[in-house]
């Protein structure tokens, strides 16, 4: 298979899943009781006022309606504008996704390093204690809820040491970078789960090439130690590593709505959250819509990093 | 030598292996934290909601884990906050069971071709976060527990699918089941008799790391404060309740906290037994 095939394959399916994705999140906000006019008109508001805001928002007309005009405006680049406080979508991603990207991206510039090794050391030594060791407690760590351990680090590095502030107040108009310290405890708490998952996925693809008939050859040609490692585990576990930190990544930018919540770090997670509850369809489906592309953007470009890593071309080995 | 070399080599996950002990205490730890959330509430001292002296006293005479943001005691509150993380988790995992149970097995066995658009369309589930869906669901079901429950089990449902597609197909193909089929037995009796009895124990192993996911999940919908509102008691939301007041008291926060990581952890680490039972049974 070509490159050209190949990346056109990934995208065209990409662009389906996002279309399947848009309707069906589309239809579940708008299907559910409820409705923004709550939001928008006020808990009291009499009931032509209701009806009245209803209609303004275009609430009225049917569902499928309403997501064909949506569709049509997403498709040229308008996402339309939020039901609460009038702001328009793209104004909104384009003031937090910056934000969002920035805390994923430090996670995994500390979690990448930590889960290659990990996962190396334990996949070398696949059965044995240390490995037994390093995944059962990958997996219990990925179990254990983000906000847990980001309230046991706020016990431990804010409360009782003092040595960071527990909320992220980031200075109006300005990026996260203008308080650096605002970023550690957020950091430090998803890394923590990013490297237990991506451990557990690279140190099973090292395991997979340590049995290899290659590895073995070389084991009884008498290559050892960090030959071994570097020289022939290192290259063939490689694609199969990248792609499962780019799924951990992947998982990051939707799911750290905990993390900004827990921290009040103004990211997109956290905008989201507020916009679900407001039922702000329009909002809601931006930024979903946008984690979601971000997301078959990070696994097509695990993807194609994967095959490119890949000494075989994907054929069997 | 090649002995040696074999146990060095071999892949996979951790195994059950003679020499090793049963999780006793990752059990005892959980029976002791589901036996907290379910009897709690016949032996709180106070009722959840009842307010009884300053916020954020600290520890100590009559409240021994002293009182949250509202002045309530803490010790009640973690005592009634449990039971409904713990059911809503274990009921999630049943229906996600049993919704994976029912596709993948139907995938499993369907022709090539559908089973490969179940495969799709799960993989797209997969793509949408996890949060996501359940923050919609119970944006439209405010402050029902069953919602919660829908939306942890939707959440966790597409990789039960997977899992137990891959394992319903790798049976569904082996020779003893192509046999079945061959002699003239029907589908159903082939599900009944040569399927379903070989996938248990990977259907087991998998609803048990749908357990783990199941609790975090709806720990964390608690902390976001979805399902049943405010004055109800609930680990997750004692949490980001009571996390501002760290600096006064920290025992708020720290008790269900704590009580949250013993039971992850326990649970996390049973699942991995299990999965190793499952795995070095099948190999």
């Amino acid at each position: 298979m070509s490159w050209a095939v190949f990346v056109g394959r990934r995208l065209a399916l990409a662009a389906a899943s996002l279309a399947v994705l848009s309707g069906v999140v589309f239809a579940a906000t708008a299907v559910l009781p409820g409705d923004a006019v709550s939001a928008v008109a006020g808990v009291n508001a009499s009931a032509e006022d209701r009806a009245r805001v209803r209609a303004s928002l275009g609430l009225d007309r049917p569902v499928v309606e309403r997501y064909a005009a949506w569709a049509s405006h997403a498709l040229r680049g308008d996402l339309g504008t939020g039901f609460v406080g009038n702001r328009p979508v793209a104004q909104v991603l384009a003031d937090r996704l910056p934000n969002s990207v920035i805390l994923a991206g430090l996670t995994l510039v500390v979690a990448a390093p930590a889960a290659v090794l990990l996962g190396l050391w334990s996949g070398l030594r696949a059965g044995g204690a240390a490995d037994r060791l390093v995944t059962t407690s990958a997996q219990v760590a990925a179990g254990v809820p983000e906000f847990v351990s980001a309230a046991l680090l706020i016990t431990v590095l804010s409360v009782r040491l003092g040595l960071l502030p527990r909320v992220s107040l980031v200075p109006l108009g300005g990026g996260p970078f203008d308080a650096p310290r605002t970023l550690v405890l957020p950091v430090l708490t998803l890394t923590g789960v990013v490297t237990a998952t991506a451990t557990r996925l690279i140190r099973a693809s090292v395991a997979d090439v340590v049995a290899s008939p290659y590895v073995e050859a070389a084991r009884l040609n008498g290559v050892r130690g960090p030959r071994l490692a570097l020289r022939h585990v290192l290259p063939n576990a490689a694609g199969p590593a990248v792609q499962a930190l780019m799924l951990a990544a992947g998982a990051l930018v939707g799911g750290a709505v905990v993390v900004e919540t827990v921290f009040d770090y103004p990211g997109i997670g956290r905008e989201l959250e507020q916009a679900v509850a407001a039922r702000d369809i329009p909002m809601v489906q931006g930024i979903a819509m946008a984690s979601a592309a971000m997301m078959l953007l990070i696994l097509l470009l695990g993807d194609v990093c994967g095959r490119s890593l890949d000494p075989m071309r994907g054929e069997r080995r | 030598m090649t002995a040696n070399l074999e146990a060095r080599v071999r892949p996979g996950g951790p195994r059950a292996r003679p020499g090793r002990r049963p999780p006793l205490l990752a059990a005892a730890g959980t029976l002791v934290v589901v036996a907290i959330a379910l009897a709690g509430p016949l032996i709180a001292p106070y009722g959840p909601a009842e307010r009884l002296g300053l916020p954020f006293q600290g520890p100590g005479g009559r409240h021994p884990l002293g009182t949250d943001f509202l002045g309530r005691d803490v010790l009640s509150r973690v005592l009634w906050g449990g039971r409904t993380l713990v059911l809503t988790a274990i009921g999630a995992t049943v229906v996600a069971t049993v919704v994976g149970m029912a596709a993948g097995v139907l995938a499993g066995l369907a022709s090539r071709r559908t089973g490969e658009v179940v495969s799709r369309l799960v993989d797209m589930l997969t793509v949408l976060p996890a949060l996501l869906l359940i923050l919609v669901l119970a944006a439209g079901f405010p402050g029902s527990d069953l919602a919660v429950v829908a939306a942890v089990a939707l959440a966790t449902a597409p990789f039960s699918v997977r899992v137990l597609g891959a394992a319903t197909r790798r049976i569904a193909t082996t020779g003893y089941a192509e046999a079945a089929l061959a002699r003239g037995d029907g589908r159903w009796a082939v599900l009944l008799h040569d399927v379903l009895p070989n996938i248990a124990g990977p259907a087991l192993a998998d609803a048990a790391l749908r357990l783990v996911a199941a609790l975090h999940l709806t720990a964390t919908a608690g902390f976001l404060g979805l399902g049943r509102g405010a004055p109800t008691a609930n680990w997750g939301r004692m949490v980001s309740e009571n996390l501002s007041g760290a600096s006064l008291s920290a025992a708020p926060f720290l008790a269900p906290t704590l009580l949250l990581v013993l039971l992850s952890v326990c649970v996390g680490l049973l699942a991995d037994r299990f999965a190793g039972i499952a795995s070095g049974g099948r190999r």
